[in-house]
This record gives structure tokens, sequence and C-alpha cells, in this order.
């Protein structure tokens, strides 16, 4: 079974084509990775994959569906709620001065009761007056206006990184991003947001969920720091720790997610054999807890140690798919990586 | 007048008014191409242009000419030649002193100095409205507008007609007119123009290809001040009154304009311009004056939502 | 995140505050200090409004004054005679405030999603809106005459009367108190999390499941709010809505140098920069346009001399320099200084 599947995708950035016409299948459970030389659209495809860019062709799905927000019939219901509300805005608004002249003004005389009732009959009869002109026009100008500005802007934010976050799919970065300033306990916190139900009523108020859940929270984002064995380091600044670590830390962050599809970009960038090996070790670890991983990296021990399969990019193409010995045989990716060989000496 | 004489009269208004409008939307949309700041402190900047015309006014004693004489127009044209000269050294100034350090901080912070600055220049306007030179009223009642005098005369070019074309409006586009096209030719045909651009799509790069970075930059609050000082000078000769707090309707105005047209764009600027001009002036006649300003609101509200790279601008994804 | 061991400015600030009026009784002659503080602790609640979006979030809005303005003439409406409203004091307050709320969501839904420095127009072009739309609709907001007289609180039979001070002084430090508090929970929780990873990194928290629109809004709208209760506070200490013009764009200018010079994120460093702000402006500025005034240096007429006519440039002049020289204000909150001097080794807070 597929937990991702890539169909013919293109990415296009004004006159440079990024990816090109790149189909994959990740199989679920699998330790799969990407490699190829340097700008050859790798990081691009991950990027696609966790929504930072719309592909410009061409399909990815996750679980059998793609990432981004669907039309649910709720989407429906609040798009006509946000229409119909701006319309009746606009109705206010292009009548509010004779609206309360009518219905509050005139009928209200000072230390009487103010008969409700009355000023709803005359605003009613205000409108009644000439409907055309005092609600209906404004009424749809506004309620229009209302609906395709929703819709513009939910268009334009269907495809969203949280919502492929949501989906589950997590990521580290290539350049580490993390929250500097924060500790590293805050910085896994920060992961398992999507999964906490404190809402601001309850951060407020310090109700009881509040106190719960930060405990319950706390507790799981050290087991998770025991996992990538950083939980010293938690309450250390984020910046403080050394880049080993700030490594670890980013991916403890992503599994805080409970992902069902990892990320990892260029994992063992700037370590050392040792940390190599742990790594190695992790990404194993993070296999058995049923997570599939992705990974892009260049380090070639890593990605012959524990891949699955492998996949190789080449100017935004793929150049060849398959099991490590396949690949590592395969003359194009050869060739890709280290040149043709000249018949003749090159030209001095 | 009958209907269609008071929409082609409305017409010119708008036009002249966008002119204006869109000379100070260039030098916001010149400024945002190319480190991606809006300079709040524009509009003020567009002000103290107003307040230094009509200081040179007072110092040549144009005050007491009248309108048409021949002294006039040379009288013009230096305020043509001094003005710009000032905003833009003070807009250069201001990108020295308030922002040039603060081009990698926050982002933030280089806002929060533009808006530090705009109240800088607000407050001097304030201040050289109580200077006692008899164009200020003596320094009497700093804080309120000034008359700038006809010095452009009134006459409609157009003889009897209902509908008037006069000889300011033909002022605004003997000077706005040429204007645009030097500064066309200026960013797309010479090195410096050359340099502003590269500089706009890709700053480290044009470092690496030796191209002065801040230099460039600093040019570009030159250039941007002084089209906003032509501006000043243009409006207050075809508007006859100035104040200390015009500054952030003739910004709002402009920037309304520039991404109307596509921030970053200069024609896109121009064609914004024209259609905020002619926006007030249809609003003002047609509506109420009174709303005008929250018509130009709604406008740049509406734009943000539905387009907003604007009319003539282009959705440039970023790559992360 | 780890509580630490001293104790913090805001509640040193709250209670030294509410210890003032007590220590004026004890002293000789009753001094009326307690009187100029109250303008303060208005403006500091204005100053927590904006501190939500801009210094959580990091996100400028430079129209706060206009939502002050919609909760002093929302308050108004409520509570004048000439309106059938008339409701009290609680109810009119409360109401004033899902107004504001719901004004916020109104601006905030079409716009959040815009680049900081749009938002920031847009918010500036906000401000200047509402104060024409209450100008021109002076039917019903009585234009430059404002909405007034406003019948003072009463409590339990209590009256509150404009001219013992106390009363209004206690209210609205509690008020303020309050506020601080329910600030600080958020800041503290899940939420504040959310926003604070927001202003640092917004790409990698939207990649970590956060949804930056919705959190931004949600500051946005509680900022809103918040500043419409300030607005409501002073209408009913004024007893009056006030004129639109006082709500214009220096008050919302004020609100930023409070939060740019006491310390952006930081509740404690909001109600610093409330004191030295208004306190430079109602005490300091008084006090010396009034000593200028009794040896007559200043003419009226003579714009140079009066110190009221250098405010703006104070103002921006306090905003430039802390730009340049401390960006995290006077106070810090500890991660808005490690933000600003990114090349500065940071210490961890004590656990």
């Amino acid at each position: 079974m597929n937990i991702l599947e890539i169909s013919d995708l293109t990415v296009r950035f004004g006159g440079l084509t990024a990816v090109n016409a790149v189909s994959l299948d990740i199989p679920a459970k699998e330790i799969v990775s990407v490699i190829g030389p340097n700008g050859a659209g790798k990081t691009t495809l991950f990027n696609a994959i966790t929504g930072i860019y719309d592909p410009t062709s061409g399909a990815i799905r996750f679980n059998g569906q793609e990432a981004r927000r669907p039309f649910r019939w709720t989407t429906a219901l609040a798009l006509a709620l946000i229409g119909f509300v701006s319309g009746l805005s606009l109705v206010l608004i292009a009548n509010v001065e004779p609206l309360w002249d009518t219905s509050i003004t005139s009928n209200y005389v000072y230390e009487q009761a103010f008969l409700w009732s009355k000023a709803f009959s005359a605003a009613s009869g205000y409108f009644s007056e000439s409907p055309g002109q005092h609600f209906a026009v404004p009424f749809l100008i506004g309620g229009l206006i209302g609906l395709a500005g929703a819709f513009a802007i939910w268009q334009r934010t269907r495809r969203a990184p949280e919502v492929a976050a949501r989906a589950g799919i997590a990521r580290t970065f290539q350049n580490i991003r993390l929250f500097n300033q924060m500790t590293a306990l805050d910085n896994v916190l920060l992961g398992m947001d999507s999964q906490l139900r404190t809402r601001v009523w309850h951060a407020a108020l310090r109700l009881p969920l509040y106190w719960r859940e930060r405990d319950e929270s706390a507790r799981q984002a050290m087991d998770i720091l025991r996992f990538v064995d950083l939980d010293r380091e938690a309450n250390q600044l984020a910046e403080n720790l050394s880049y080993g670590h700030q490594r670890r830390l980013e991916i403890a962050r992503a599994l805080a997610m409970q992902p069902r599809l990892l990320l990892l970009d260029e994992p063992a960038a700037g370590m050392n054999p040792a940390e190599t090996q742990e790594l190695m070790k992790l990404i194993h670890d993070i296999r058995e807890r049923g997570i599939t991983v992705l990974l892009i990296e260049h380090h070639m021990q890593v990605v012959m140690g524990i891949s699955d399969r492998i996949a190789v990019l080449d100017h935004g193409e793929k150049i060849a798919a398959g099991t490590p010995p396949e690949v590592r045989n395969n003359p194009r990716v050869v060739e890709a990586y280290l040149g043709k060989t000249y018949e003749d000496p090159p030209p001095t | 007048m009958s209907g269609s004489e008071i929409f082609l009269q409305q017409l010119i208004i708008g036009l002249s008014n966008g002119m204006i409008i869109a000379l100070i939307a260039l030098g916001y949309t010149m400024v945002y191409g190319i480190i991606e700041l809006i300079n709040f402190a524009h509009g003020d900047l567009f002000m103290l242009g107003s307040f230094a015309a009509l200081t040179v006014v007072g110092v040549l004693g144009l005050d007491h000419l009248a309108a048409g004489a021949p002294g006039m127009w040379l009288g013009l044209f230096l305020m043509l030649l001094i003005v710009p000269v000032f905003c833009g050294g003070l807009n250069w100034l201001a990108d020295r002193f308030a922002y040039r350090h603060l081009r990698d901080s926050t982002k933030l912070a280089p806002l929060v100095s533009a808006i530090g600055l705009s109240f800088v220049f607000m407050n001097i306007g304030l201040l050289w409205g109580g200077v006692p030179m008899n164009v200020f009223s003596l320094g009497r009642s700093a804080a309120s507008p000034k008359d700038f005098p006809a010095l452009v005369s009134n006459a409609n070019l157009l003889g009897q007609s209902a509908v008037e074309f006069t000889t300011k409006d033909l002022m605004v586009f003997v000077v706005t007119l040429p204007l645009m096209v030097l500064l066309t030719w200026f960013v797309k045909g010479t090195r410096s123009g050359k340099a502003m651009r590269a500089v706009a799509q890709d700053r480290l790069a044009a470092r690496l290809m030796g191209i002065p970075v801040d230099r460039v930059i600093g040019q570009t609050f030159l250039i941007g001040g002084a089209l906003a000082g032509v501006a000043s000078v243009v409006s207050s000769v075809y508007n006859n009154t100035i104040y200390f707090q015009m500054g952030y309707r003739a910004g709002m105005d402009a920037f309304t304009a520039a991404v109307l047209g596509g921030i970053g764009s200069l024609p896109g600027a121009v064609l914004g311009g024209l259609v905020i001009g002619l926006a007030r002036a249809m609003c003002d006649q047609y509506l109420e004056t009174r709303w005008t300003n929250v018509l130009v609101f709604t406008v740049l509200i509406l734009v943000l939502v539905f387009r907003p790279q604007g009319l003539l601008g282009s959705r440039a994804k970023e790559k992360v | 995140m780890a509580a630490r061991p001293r104790i913090l400015f805001h509640w040193s600030f709250l209670i030294v505050a509410a210890l003032i009026p007590l220590i004026e009784l004890l002293l000789p002659g009753h001094p009326h200090v307690g009187d100029l503080l109250r303008p303060i602790f208005i403006m500091a609640m204005l100053g927590l409004g904006l501190n939500i979006l801009t210094g959580f979030t990091g996100q400028l809005n430079l129209g706060v004054a206009a939502f002050m303005a919609v909760g002093a003439y929302s308050y108004a409406i409520l509570t004048c005679d000439i309106y059938p409203f008339r409701l009290g004091f609680w109810s009119a307050t409360a109401l004033t405030v899902l107004v504001g709320l719901t004004v916020g969501l109104f601006l905030g839904l079409p716009t959040i999603r815009l680049r900081g420095d749009y938002l920031a127009i847009v918010t500036l072009g906000f401000g200047e809106i509402v104060e024409d739309v209450l100008k021109n609709l002076d039917s019903i907001t009585k234009g430059t005459q404002g909405i007034n007289p406003l019948p003072s609180p009463s409590w339990f039979g209590y009256h509150f009367r404009a001219e013992t001070y106390q009363p209004w002084y206690y209210l609205f430090l509690a008020f303020l108190a309050v506020l601080v508090l329910l600030n600080r929970n958020l800041q503290r929780s899940r939420v504040g999390r959310a926003w604070i990873s927001i202003r640092e990194d917004e790409l990698a928290s939207s990649c970590m499941g956060v949804n930056p629109m919705k959190m931004k809004l949600l500051a946005f709208a509680l900022g809103a709010a918040q500043c419409s209760l300030a607005g409501a506070l002073w209408a009913s200490y004024l007893g009056s809505s006030g004129e639109p013009g006082n709500y214009d764009f220096q008050v919302s200018i004020i609100a930023l140098c409070i939060v740019i010079v006491g310390g952006m994120g930081n509740i404690g460093g909001v109600l610093l920069g409330a004191l030295v702000i208004m306190g430079f402006n109602s005490i300091v500025l008084e006090t010396v346009t009034n000593f200028l005034k009794a040896h007559q240096i200043i003419s009226s007429s003579n714009v140079f001399t009066s110190p009221g006519s250098w405010k703006y440039m104070m103002y921006g002049l306090a905003l430039i320099l802390m730009m340049r020289f401390r960006p995290e204000g006077l106070l810090p909150s500890r991660q808005f200084k490690a933000e600003a001097h990114p090349d500065q080794p940071h210490s961890p807070p004590t656990s």
C-alpha cells in the first residue's frame, strides 16, 4: 500500500522548471531516499509534498487524497454565511442614518419606555418603502463581494503547509529552522500543537483542561526527547544546543506531530561518523514505530545503509529508482554524479 | 452644465490630481521594489516639499506677483529645481540614518523606524508653519492650513466652454508626463537604472556582481524623493493650499495607487494613480465628498483581497 | 515554560499602584498624584491590546485608536439617555467588548493574510476611516459634540462621582489587573507558544501544524476587544463618548511607543512603557508647559516655544532611536531581546 503517490509532478518558477514530470510511489513503512546532485529539485519536491509550493501540474496523493483543504458542505455553508453577513452589513451601512432615524430617534421619547415593536415596524416600513434600493441592491452587492472574497481567500489557502501537517506529514529543514529562542521542550511542545485541545478560554481562565493537558503534554514531550536522547537538554534554549543536537531536536519536533510520513531534509549534514551511526539507528527506530521515512541525503553511507528504496533526481527529472544495489550500478546515476568519461582529454 | 459636461470636467480634475498621486506613488513603488519597505514617511516628505515650495515663494517674493506674470514662470522653474533636490536629499538622509542599519534586522524594525520618521517630518511641518514669514501668516497659528498663492492662472484654455481645461491642468501634464518618460528611460536605459533593477531582484547577487548596493539604494531614495518633490510643487500650485497633516492623505492615496497598479511596477504606479485620481473625482461629484476617503480605503481592501499583485503586477512565487 | 523566582515587574507595578491612594491618605495635604495615573492605566490597557498582536505575533496594528473609539462610542450609545438602550455599566461594558471583538474580526478576516507592512498600512487606513465615519454619521454620533452626558456607574447603590477619584482609580486598576492576568495566562500557554512561534518563523510554524492565519486573527480580534474595553472605561469616566478627533493617529502612535519603548511581547514592559510615555506626556510636558507659562516664556503665537508642539517629534524620535539602539525595549521579553541581537549569546531561563 502506497502512503504517498506522486504522479507526473511539475513545479515551475517563472522560467525555471525545478521539478519536471516526476512520478514516485512511496510504500508505507519503508525508508526511501531521494538523492541527486545539488539543484536537482529534491528540496523543491519536499516543499511541494508539504504544501509550501503549489504544483504547476501533476498530483500528490497522501493516503489516496490530495493534501489540500477539501470543499465540504461545511465550507459552502461558511462561505454562504460570510456572504449573507456581508450583504446584511452593506445594507446596514448604506442605510444607517435614515434607518436609525426612523426606527430609533423618531420613536424615542425621553423618559418614556421605548417600544421595540414600534421600532421594528418602523424599520420594516422603511425597507418596504423601496425594497429594491434600500435592501435588495446593497444586499446583493455586499453578499456577492463577501462570497467572492471569502472564496478567493479560501482558494488561495487551500494548499497550505498546515494542511499537509495535519494530514500526517512532518518534516525537517535543510537549514535548521528551530524556534531558537524557545527551549528544546517548548519546540517539541509546539510540534504537538495540532493535537492539543486547549483553547483560548481554557488557557485564559486556567480551566482544569489547561492544567491536565499541560502536564500530559509535558510528559509526552519528555518521552519524545528521551527517544532522541535529548532529555537532558530539555530546558536549554534551542540556539544554544550543539549542531548535532539541533538536528535531533528538529526530528523530535517533527515526531511530536505523530506523523505517518516523515520527511528528513539532509539530516546527516555536518555530522561526524559517530553521530551518523546514531542517526541511522534513530531512523530505524522511527520506522519501527510505523512511520514511513522519506529522506534527502548526500551522505552515501547513510543512503546505502538504511534505504529500502532510492530515487535519483537530476535537473528536476527522475533518472533512476530502485533498491540500493540497483541504483548504485545504474550508469545514468554514475554519470549524473561523476560526469561522462571523455574519449580524449578535455581541451586545455 | 449638462450631465456629460459635468462628467468631462470631473474627468479632467481626476486626471490632473491622478498624475500628482501617480508621481508620489512612483516614489513609493521604487523604494518598495528595491528594499521591500513601505516608506511610511513618503507622504510626509511630500508635505515637507510643499512647505519648501511655499518658502521659495516667500523668499523670492512670488506672492506679490500676479498670476501669469513672466517672473512667475521663472519662479515656478526655480521651485521645480530646488524642491525636488530638497526632497530627494531628505529622503536620501532618511535612508542613511533611519533605514540603512536596519536592512537585515527583524521585519518590524524598519517599519517602526519609518513610522517614527513620519512623525518627525509631520512635526517639522507643524513648526515650519510657525516661521515668521508672510507666506506663513507671520508664524501665527502654525497648525492651520496655509494658502498657496495662485501662481498659475485659472484661465480656461478651452475658451468659453463650460468644461474647463485650465492653464493649471496644462501645467500638471507638462511637468509630469516628460518626467515619467525620463524616469522610464533612466530605469531601462542607463547603467544606474539597470543596477537598481538588479538590486531589486536579488540583493546578494547584485553585491556579488560588484554593484555598490547601499549606494544604489541611496540613489533610489534620492530619485523617489525628488519625484515626491515635483509632485509637491505641482500639487501646491494646483490646489492652492497646504497643511502639515496632508502627508497622511497623500500617502494613503499614493499607496493605494501603487498597490492597485502593482507594487514594484512603475507603469502600475502611474495607472494606479490615474485610477485613484479619477475615483476620487467621481466620488466627490456623484456620491458625497465625505465618503471619498472611505471609498479609497475600500478599493485598497478589495485589491488586496482579490488581486494582491495589482493590475500590472505578476504573482511571484517566493522560493523558500 | 519555567516560572522565574524573582517578582515580575507587572505584579510589582500593580501592587504599588494599588497602594498609592492609600499612601496618599496618610500624607499631609492628600496629594492627588493618583489622579494622574488613571490615563496611564487606560493607555496601558490599550498597550496590552496592541501587544497581543504586535508583541506576541509580530504584526503591526497602527489603528488601535479606532478600536478604542469603537468602544467609547458603543458604550456611549448603549448608556446615554438620548438613546433607548440605557444599559447599566456592566452590561454595556460586556456588550462593548463583544462589539470590539466583532469589528476586529470584520477587519481581520480579509486582511490578516497580508504581509506585515501591508497590514500596517491597512490598519492605519482603518484608523482614519473610523474617525471619518464617526464624524460623518453625526446624527448618531453627535459629531464633535460627542454623546453625553453618560450616567456614572453604580455598584450596589454606590454612585461613582467625578469628584472623588479613588473609586475610579481602583475600578480601572482592577480591570487592568484582570487584563494583565488574562494576557499572561495566554502567553504562558499553548496559545502564546503558537503566537511566538509564528513571530519567530511563520513558515516552520505552519509546517508543524499551527494555522498562522487563525492564530493571527485571534490575536487581532482579542487585541481589538481589549482596546474597545479601554475606550468604554474611558468614556464612562469622561461621562462622554468624546469627539472623533480624540481617537486619532496620535493615540495609536502613543500606544505603539508604549509597546516599543516598554518592551515588545513583555507584559511588564507594556506597563513600564505606559508609565514612561504617559508620564512624560501628561506629567512632564504639563509641568514644563506650566512652568514656561508662569515665567512667560511661552506665547500662544510662537509655536517653537510651546512644548506641546514638539510632541510628534519626540514620539517619532523615540521610535527611531529605540529601533537603532534598543529594539527590544526597556524591559525586554527574554525572547525578543535575543531576536533583536542575533549575534550575542543568551542564557536560558533559570528552571
